[in-house]
């Protein structure tokens, strides 16, 4: 699906890779949007259990995760793709671990 | 702007996927959407006019008292305050069976104090309108249709930043220019950018909310687990207006329905009220909802107080516009932006307008697909053939879009033939919109996308022109008449006429005289017989 010489060469002009982007965007777009989400939901103001808060977090989700989906084709490959947007899930999930996990039962 | 040109034509590319593959749901989303924004209007211009004097709240008391002696098992019901004082709907109470029930029940007070309940029968056209612009039309369950519409909306927020990455660097050139030549791609191009850029926050608005509306669900399931630990519904329960209600069922009496009506006055004056929606009436937990507007607030459709029915308390006021905390009032926002519910008549008639706009615009952005990959004749140095594709999509398009028009429009002006004729005019209204909707789709595969644009679009002034007509013949037939005060929908269903019947003559026009090699040229074998007249572009051929 990749190859790694375009990540190594930053004047190759960009690689369409369609379906390993769209993937990349829709998937980890998705569980990006919804760890930046549920961040804000447990640290941001009036904390997770604020009166109607969960409607916003909600509304939060599509306009983040469509944002990752529309931009993810500037990525330079598919590869380079998977790797950023996967890494930003994966820390954005760890902090969310983080900030909910002392205030569960 | 500059912007590299292997990013342009990627995202030129990514606009191109996502446009084709929604633009036809879209149009149909944004047609209904459009009627929509007039539906209650439509709903009384079919509707038979009714002497109703306009009533007072004060039997109101007795109306609740005495349905709820004859039907004790009926808790939830809504009295509608506002049509009542203006005399657009007697003094009654509503109910329900189901969440969309097309045939509500209602109970009206004689004059000796007996109450007479039935099912009520209204013509269903603010339903049909509202499922079609949350479904585009895909039959069965709503939760179908609307996830159907919220990925192609998705889709659409992505068509919408790609297309403004594209259209960035000759932003300047051709901003607002609309070149009518006879090179007509560019002539689509230029309207499709013009549509698209200055509507683009009205768009991008609707496109975001309406996948939160088609999508919420599914987000909302994976925040639990995800998000919340599995704890969401607690945390949504400590959000409910109701969620401080007593569960005593036990009987009790209520206050009479203005003594809510003060109260809420006191606590709002700016607010209007509408209804009264009453939940476990009779109970020690009975509540009643206010709802209605306040025109200085960005709400939903309408906000609403809710109070114990019993001791007329205050109970929770996060959804009344100006009493709600900032994430309330923040979604609320959300809600307008897309219903359009605010800013009164000037906002209504502009979304209207825009929603018409956004289906032109799905409309250009097909016909510019059809366009640039046309193969021309001076390329291939002869007769061309368009191809397969670029048939099929002409066809879908002119009978998608052409097929919703018409059938709405027909549907609508049938209704008021068959008022009073037929039993089940919801029903009808369903079976005229699908039949017209499905015929013109085969008619466009069948005839072509040449000949059959022409006659759909006909079809389509035809049918809007039989709106007024019909109103007209009201003043002559009996069982016709002419609605009062509603002349707007007999105006607007004109102007549409017009516009397409100027739509269908320039669709005929280019079909005889514009260049061959296009999918819109008359077929070679009936051009001259069909109209009588010789094309002009290639009289040797």
């Amino acid at each position: 699906m990749t190859d790694t010489s375009s990540t190594r060469n930053p004047q190759a002009p960009i690689r369409a890779d369609w379906w390993s982007k769209s993937v990349a965007g829709v998937v980890l777009g998705f569980a990006l949007a919804i760890a930046l989400s549920g961040l804000f939901a447990w640290i941001g103001p009036g904390g997770p259990a604020a009166v109607n808060k969960l409607q916003f977090v909600m509304w939060l989700v599509v306009p983040i995760w469509l944002g990752v989906v529309s931009l993810c084709f500037l990525f330079r490959s598919g590869r380079q793709a998977w790797l950023w947007l996967g890494g930003a899930t994966v820390l954005a999930h760890t902090a969310l671990l983080a900030a909910r996990s002392p205030l569960l039962n | 702007m500059a912007i590299r040109t292997d990013v342009v034509r990627l995202y030129r590319q990514v606009h191109t996927w996502t446009g084709i593959l929604t633009g036809l749901i879209l149009f149909v989303c944004f047609y209904a959407g459009a009627l929509t924004m007039f539906k209650e209007p439509l709903e009384r211009w079919i509707t038979p006019p009714a002497a109703v004097t306009p009533a007072t709240l004060d039997r109101a008391e007795d109306l609740v008292a005495a349905t709820r002696a004859l039907r004790p098992e009926v808790r939830d019901f809504t009295l509608a305050v506002e049509p009542a004082l203006a005399g657009e709907a007697p003094l009654r109470l509503t109910w329900t069976e189901e969440r969309f029930d097309p045939a509500p029940w209602a109970a009206t007070l004689a004059p000796d104090g007996s109450v007479t309940v039935e099912q009520l029968n209204p013509s269903g056209i603010g339903l049909l309108v509202d499922f079609l612009h949350r479904t585009a039309g895909v039959p069965g369950d709503l939760d179908i249709g609307t996830t159907v519409t919220g990925i192609a909306s998705a889709l659409y927020v992505v068509a919408l930043v790609s297309g403004v990455i594209i259209l960035l660097p000759s932003l300047v050139k051709d901003f607002l220019i609309l070149r009518v030549t006879r090179n007509v791609k560019r002539m689509w191009l230029d309207a499709h950018n013009l549509l698209g850029l200055i509507s683009l926050p009205f768009h991008l608005v609707i496109a975001l909310s309406a996948v939160v509306f088609g999508l919420h669900d599914h987000i909302y399931d994976t925040l639990d687990r995800v998000v919340y630990g599995g704890q969401m519904r607690a945390v949504a329960a400590a959000s409910s207006p109701f969620r401080t209600v007593s569960k005593d069922m036990g009987p009790a009496g209520m206050l009479p329905p203005k003594e809510f009506l003060t109260r809420v006055h006191s606590l709002a004056p700016g607010f209007r009220p509408v209804s009264l929606e009453y939940h476990d009436a009779g109970t020690g937990a009975a509540t009643v909802r206010v709802w209605g507007h306040d025109p200085r607030y960005l709400v939903r459709r309408e906000g609403f107080v809710l109070m114990g029915a019993v001791d007329g308390r205050i109970i929770d006021t996060e959804y009344m516009p100006g009493h709600q905390n900032g994430w309330s009032a923040t979604v609320s926002a959300f809600f307008a932006l897309h219903f359009g519910s605010f800013g009164g008549g000037i906002v209504r008639w502009s979304y209207f307008l825009l929603g018409l706009a956004g289906a032109a615009l799905f409309y250009t952005g097909n016909l510019l697909w059809i366009e640039s990959r046309r193969r021309t004749e001076r390329q291939a140095k002869g007769p061309v053939e368009q191809s397969r594709a670029t048939r099929l999509l002409a066809a879908g398009t002119v009978g998608v879009c052409l097929g919703c028009v018409i059938g709405l429009s027909l549907t609508i002006a049938a209704g008021k033939w068959l008022s009073g004729l037929v039993d089940d005019l919801h029903a009808w209204h369903w079976g005229i919109y699908y039949a017209t909707f499905l015929g013109a789709c085969a008619w466009a595969f069948l005839r072509g996308a040449s000949r059959a644009g022409a006659e759909l679009l006909w079809a389509s002034a035809a049918a809007s022109a039989a709106i007024p007509a019909t109103s007209l013949l009201g003043l002559v037939l009996p069982g016709l008449w002419l609605s009062d005060g509603l002349i707007g929908v007999d105006l607007v269903a004109l102007a549409g006429a017009l516009v397409f019947a100027a739509m269908a003559r320039s669709a005929e026009r280019r079909a005889l005289t514009g260049s061959r090699d296009s999918v819109w040229a008359a077929p070679v074998e009936h051009q001259g017989s069909a109209m009588g007249i010789q094309p002009l572009a290639h009289p040797a051929e």
